[in-house]
Order: C-alpha cells, then sequence, then structure tokens
C-alpha cells in the first residue's frame, strides 16, 4: 500500500474540518484513508488529454436572479428552535478568541 | 380486511366503493408497524396522528364527493427517509448529531406527497447522512431485512425499503446518490425508482452529493411507484431548488403498452464482471430473455468508461460530502459538547462526538482530496471521467430505449458480513455511474436467487428525461414475475379469509 497520507498529514486534517481524535482514531483513520485512497488510483491513469470536465449533470445552467420582493420566511423565533444555546434572541457561543478562562 | 397488502388503486377503488374508509387504512397500518415493527425497526419516529388526520380529509373528501379531486396518492399510507424534513418531525439523517434536531419547516418531496391526499405514517432508518449500504451506520441500530431477519435491508434507504416490503407503508420515499435507493430495493425485493437528476426537487433534503442526490419512490409496484412519481412532478419546477425541472410526464401513460419494438441494451462488460455472482446473472439474463419473448430487441452496448465510475464517485462523493457537512457547527442546531473553552473545541468536540465514523471517513477523505495539489490529481481528472461515463450513456442511447442490468453483485448479506469500506462501496458498483450521468435508473424485482432464495433486482436505466422507457420495461417484467409480494413473514392474514 502507498502512504498518500501521514499520522501527521491526518492530524492536519482533523484540524481543518473541526473533527477532533484520539491517537488511536488518528492511527485508525490513517489506514483507512490510504486504503480508500488506494482504490481511487484508476482515476489518476486515464487519458484524459482534451477531456473537459463535467461538473454537474444538468448543463447550461445560468445564475439565478429574482425580483427583491418581500415574502414569508422563518421568524427569529422558529430560527433558534433547534439551537443548543441562545440568549436575548441570538445563538450563544463560547469565547471565539483566547479561550474563556 | 387486510390493507396492508394492497397497491394504491385498490386501496382508492376500495375507498370509492365504500368498502372502508380511509380512516380505517390508516389505523391498519398503525396497528401493523405497532405489532411487527419493533422487529424490523424500519421507522424511527411514529407519526399516527398526523396519518389520522390525513385521513379524515380523505374521507371528508369521499363524503362530498370530491374524492376524484385529491391527488395520486390519496388514502395511500407512505412513510419518508429521515432525511427528509417535515415540519414537526425529527429529522436525525440516524446521526447522533441531528437526533433532536426538529424540522422547522417540510420538503417538497414530502410537501407534495401529502398534498397528493397519502398519509404519513412516519421517518424511516438509513445509514447515517446517508453514508453505507446496509443501514449498519445508523446511530440508532440497523433495519433488519424482513425476507430474513439476519440479513441487511441494504442501504442507505433501507428503512424506506423494508417498510415497503414488510407491508409497513404501501409507498415511501427514498434518496439515493450512489444506488442508495435501487439497492435496498433489490435487497428487500421491492420496485424502487431514481429519476433522472433533476426531476424530483431536493429542496428541504439533508444534502449529501448535491450533485448526485437525486429523490424517488419506494413502492410493491410499478403502477404504485409511477403514480408517486407524478405526485412528486406535480407542481412543476421548485422554485426553492434551482436544478429541479418542469416535468409534464405522466408516468403511468404506458405502463400498459409492453415492450414489443423497443430496443433494450445489455452490457457485456457488466455480465462479465468480476464479482457478479451466478444467481443474479442468472435472473438478469432470464429477464433479458422473457422482454425478448414479449417481442423486445436485446442489442449489446458498451459503456466503456463505467468501470471508472467507482473510482470518480468515491472522489466525488465525498468531496460533496465535506463541503455539505461543513454546515453541522453545534451553534445553529445539532449535537453540541457543552463548557468548552472555546469555539474551536466546541467545534471539534461536538463534530467528533456527533458524526459516526463513515461520516468522519467521509469528511476527511472529501477535504483531503480537495486539498491543494491533490485536487488536479482526483477531483479534475473526476469530472473529466464523468463527461466520459455521460458520452458513453448518451451513444448507447442512439442504439437503445432502456438498459437492463445487475442492481446489486449480489442479494442481501448478513449482519457484520462487510467490515472494510473498500468492499462495501463495491456493492454499488452496478448503480454509480447512473448518478454520475444523471439520468434514470430503477430496480424491479424479478424473483428470488436460486442458492439464497433472497429477492433479486434487474436494474433498468433510462435515457436522461426519459425515466418513461424505463417503467414501461418495469411494467413488463412485473406481468411476467408478478408484483411484489409483502414479504412471507411480514403478510397478514386477511380476517376475511382466516376462517376458510
Amino acid at each position: 500500500m502507498t502512504e498518500h497520507v501521514t499520522e501527521k498529514d491526518v492530524r492536519n486534517i482533523a484540524a481543518y474540518v473541526r473533527i477532533g481524535m484520539t491517537d488511536e482514531e488518528v492511527a485508525a483513520m490513517t489506514v483507512d484513508l490510504n486504503n480508500i485512497i488506494d482504490s481511487l488510483k484508476p482515476i489518476t491513469e486515464y487519458d484524459l488529454e482534451g477531456v473537459e470536465p463535467t461538473f454537474h449533470p444538468i448543463g447550461g445552467m445560468v445564475n439565478v436572479v429574482r425580483s427583491d420582493n418581500e415574502r414569508a420566511s422563518f421568524t427569529q423565533e422558529v430560527a433558534l428552535e433547534n439551537a443548543p444555546k441562545q440568549e436575548d434572541g441570538s445563538f450563544l457561543i463560547p469565547a471565539i478568541l483566547g479561550g474563556g478562562e | 380486511m387486510n390493507f396492508t397488502s394492497l397497491s394504491a388503486p385498490e386501496i382508492q377503488n376500495g375507498l370509492k366503493q365504500g368498502d372502508f374508509s380511509a380512516a380505517e387504512v390508516a389505523q391498519a397500518s398503525i396497528d401493523h408497524i405497532a405489532r411487527a415493527d419493533e422487529q424490523l425497526h424500519s421507522y424511527l419516529e411514529f407519526t399516527p396522528e398526523a396519518a389520522l388526520e390525513a385521513a379524515k380529509a380523505v374521507d371528508a373528501a369521499l363524503a362530498a364527493g370530491t374524492f376524484d379531486e385529491l391527488g395520486p396518492l390519496a388514502g395511500v399510507p407512505v412513510a419518508f427517509k429521515d432525511n427528509m424534513n417535515m415540519e414537526g418531525t425529527h429529522t436525525t439523517c440516524s446521526s447522533h448529531m441531528l437526533e433532536n434536531y426538529v424540522s422547522p419547516y417540510t420538503a417538497t418531496c414530502v410537501e407534495r406527497v401529502l398534498q397528493a391526499g397519502a398519509l404519513p405514517l412516519g421517518k424511516l432508518n438509513m445509514d447515517e447522512f446517508a453514508f453505507g449500504s446496509s443501514t449498519e451506520t445508523s446511530y440508532f441500530g440497523p433495519t433488519l431485512n424482513p425476507w430474513d431477519l439476519e440479513r441487511v435491508p441494504g442501504g442507505s434507504s433501507g428503512g424506506s425499503a423494508a417498510a415497503v416490503a414488510a407491508g409497513l407503508a404501501t409507498v415511501t420515499l427514498g434518496s439515493d446518490t450512489g444506488g442508495s435507493i435501487r439497492q435496498p430495493a433489490s435487497f428487500c425485493g421491492v420496485v424502487g425508482v431514481k429519476p433522472t437528476y433533476g426531476v424530483v426537487s431536493r429542496y428541504g433534503v439533508v444534502a449529501f452529493g448535491s450533485s448526485l442526490d437525486q429523490v424517488g419512490p419506494f413502492a410493491r409496484t410499478v403502477e404504485d411507484a409511477a403514480l408517486a412519481l407524478n405526485a412528486l412532478v406535480a407542481g412543476g419546477k421548485d422554485r426553492m431548488d434551482c436544478t429541479s425541472q418542469s416535468i409534464n410526464t405522466d408516468f403511468t401513460a404506458n405502463l400498459g403498452d409492453g415492450v414489443e419494438g423497443m430496443r433494450i441494451g445489455i452490457v457485456p462488460s457488466f455480465m462479465e464482471a468480476e464479482g457478479l455472482d451466478a444467481e443474479v446473472k442468472e435472473r438478469i439474463e432470464e429477464a433479458a430473455q422473457k422482454l425478448k419473448d414479449a417481442g423486445a430487441e436485446i442489442i449489446e452496448v458498451e459503456l466503456p468508461n463505467a468501470q471508472a465510475a467507482m473510482s470518480a464517485y468515491y472522489v466525488l462523493g465525498p468531496c460533496e460530502a465535506f463541503s455539505n457537512l461543513a454546515r453541522f457547527d453545534s451553534v445553529r442546531y445539532g449535537y453540541c459538547v457543552e463548557g468548552c473553552k472555546d469555539l474551536a473545541e466546541q467545534y471539534e468536540l461536538s463534530r467528533a462526538g456527533g458524526f459516526g465514523l463513515e461520516a468522519r471517513r467521509r469528511i476527511m477523505l472529501g477535504s483531503y482530496l480537495l486539498s491543494s495539489g491533490v485536487y488536479d490529481k482526483y477531483y479534475y481528472p473526476a469530472q473529466q471521467v464523468r463527461t466520459l461515463i455521460t458520452q458513453d450513456y448518451t451513444y448507447a442511447y442512439h442504439k437503445v430505449d432502456c438498459i437492463l442490468a445487475p442492481v446489486s453483485p449480489r442479494t442481501a448479506f448478513k449482519f457484520g458480513e462487510i467490515n472494510d469500506p473498500t468492499s462495501m462501496y463495491l456493492s454499488d458498483m452496478f448503480t454509480i455511474s447512473i448518478n454520475i450521468a444523471g439520468n434514470g435508473g430503477m430496480s424491479v424485482p424479478v424473483g428470488l436467487g436460486a442458492e439464497s432464495g433472497l429477492p433479486i433486482g434487474a436494474q433498468l436505466i433510462s435515457p436522461a428525461f426519459r425515466d418513461e422507457n424505463m417503467f414501461r420495461v418495469a411494467a413488463e417484467l412485473e406481468r411476467c414475475y408478478g408484483a411484489a409480494p409483502v414479504a412471507p413473514a411480514f403478510a397478514q392474514v386477511d380476517p376475511a379469509k382466516a376462517g376458510e
């Protein structure tokens, strides 16, 4: 098996996607990802010279613009209904910078 | 009266003739679920009040003589995959992340089914965020296969397939990103339809792969599935989903036409594929022969790039999933670990605790594949391969009106039988090229495997926006093999006939 990603890479990815991982999880994920990436090898071996990419099955889509009219939407109360924590009509979060000691 | 094995038109005829009321239909389903689903675990949330409420409206229309003005699913018991929002119900995606999430709005697909007069029974189990082929990744535990309780129902829409197979709903909705409607339909012996991308609105369905996901119906008969699709396209393009298209097809229109003169393709490289079980191959070849006997012309077509679909899919799917699952931030909704020192820690601990292993795997894989330097090696080529696969289908459809293929290389496997992710991914080998190209595909039962005695589905693949072609062939196969029965262990004895 080719080593596409190291444990260090996996730690970096985990930090980037905001998923905390233990050392054991990092080790297991490194094995899994290397296996999966190995199985993707055929995609790197195709002769794709001059082939245009298809990013979406429905071609010819153009940006959709609508007129700026007022219409019903969620009330503030409904928008907050599923929030784990809220205060004064806002989402409540811990400190963004510097920790909360 | 045994309601749980009736088709939609049988229910509707019974209602019109006054044989029974919609309230009785709803109650029979509610009772059947209460009795049978403890064993099967297809429902995550059960909404008997909503079903009885909808039944009241149907009975009122019957009394007022306005029943015919109701939609194509009037009086029909339905249920929805738990990634579809229905206001006031939980929409968990079978994830710890969304265990307590209550939908503040209703998905367009759900809304249209309700508008069509259906009786909503609840929300159905699935693989977590639709990542899987067995429902084993559900945070709430797996659904069992009604044909053999030691086996998986398939996935990701396993609850939707099992519920229909056990008579716990007449029609259900699922979603299909790489085979998630067709494979469980095959494993559970029911009809499952993945329409062409854009036929059904995705608004309000929790996204997995936005360029691949499509909603479609499960049913025991081809006609019920066609009626459900009619309901889903009624109302035209959904302004809440810019990829949804205006569809004016009546999917029931050609069900009685037969296949005389139709050109049906067989893909030799699929039929000779390594890993295709002999009993599945045998059934597909038999189906081809039956279609030939019914007057269709069977023509070999090649899809030379289809073998690249698998790796293209396992690049594109995780990339899109990584992007879509970034929205679960533990702030606006979803699982939240309390008492964290800062927001970064809250994100990391909540996402670690909220997502299961397969979800974490796909998020991390997608992030890796889209990273600088790696993008050019995998993501961009995968989109180029997508062009080649789409061209393969376009070329094949110059020669044929519909393609016949296996759905899954094998019948339903046992719980825990497939452990490593890459082997699990192989269950989608015949289905994913259709999501990559965006055209329509469906699974229709063609009997039981000679070895396993378990259901086998044949896959019918239509050109894009010609989904009526596959329905026409599916109806012929149904005439050959008979409509899908309720799985024997769950078939109810009709009290009226019990004494005979």
